[in-house]
């Protein structure tokens, strides 16, 4: 299982929706694609990782390299996720108080805070 | 590329009878991880563990890999027993390392593999070869139940 990658803008933010395994194999790739969206000057994120089967402490910390890089342009990186396995990781590294976590795309791009 | 994984019944089973080990050996590189994942996943399903437990183990045994493929020397082998018992799963990963450093505790990585893995810990042997140790009960398996 690999991992697959998209991006389109919704409002004002850019989407990256993210599919398959992040792992210490994979999560370059994410790393990759967050930095590339933050050289374009694209600073608001909504990574929508409802079709992420797998993920580990590596991937989590591209995601936290992904909300420094767009915080230090005062952006946003937001994260939508419902699966209880995937949260679990987050909960366990304390990392749900650091990402804002939503249900939906459309709660992410809508939401104001 | 070496990969091979054999099965055998040791002598001195538990008095149950039942202890299987099973060895996995790969080349100690990122991209096989998702193999022993899966050769996880199948074995914590033969002993009948929750899909919760093996989700756990799954990511426990991810991380304690991933741990060791930071350090390891280049061209070597990641090795990875499972015992396996009617009560629980015990897993032991290992590869030579450049440095003979155990791993970090204060990491995402040992928090989450801490969190997960029932009990775990890690030591050095001879020739700097790093070894992480993690088992974990069958959710039913220490009660009444």
């Amino acid at each position: 299982m690999d991992l697959s990658l998209s991006t389109r803008t919704e409002g004002d933010r850019t989407v990256v929706v993210v599919g398959g395994e992040i792992d210490v194999y994979t999560a370059p790739k994410l790393r990759e694609q967050l930095i590339d969206l933050v050289s374009s000057g694209m600073y608001d994120l909504v990574v929508d990782m409802e079709g992420v089967d797998f993920l580990d402490s590596t991937g989590l910390g591209v995601l936290v390299g992904g909300l420094k890089r767009v915080r230090a342009h005062e952006g946003s990186l937001r994260l939508v996720c419902t699966q209880e396995r995937i949260l679990k990781i987050f909960r366990i590294t304390g990392l749900t108080k650091v990402f804002p976590i939503y249900a939906s795309v459309e709660d992410a791009v809508a939401a104001t805070d | 590329m070496t990969q091979h994984a054999g099965v055998q019944a040791p002598p001195g089973s538990g008095a149950d009878g039942v202890r299987d080990i099973v060895s996995v050996r790969l080349p100690a590189d990122g991209a096989y991880l998702s193999v022993l994942r899966s050769v996880t996943a199948a074995l914590a399903a033969r002993l009948d563990f929750t899909l919760d437990d093996i989700g756990d183990l799954r990511i426990a045994v991810d991380e304690a890999c991933a741990m060791l493929l930071a350090h390891a020397v280049p061209g070597s082998d990641l090795e990875c027993e499972f015992e396996l018992t009617t009560e629980l799963i015990r897993i032991s990963v290992s590869a030579p390392t450049l440095d003979g450093s155990l791993p970090a505790r204060d990491t995402f990585a040992w928090t989450v593999l801490a969190a997960l893995a029932g009990d775990v810990d890690s030591r050095v042997d001879a020739d700097q070869r790093v070894v992480v140790d993690l088992h974990k009960h069958r959710a039913d398996a220490s009660g009444a139940a």
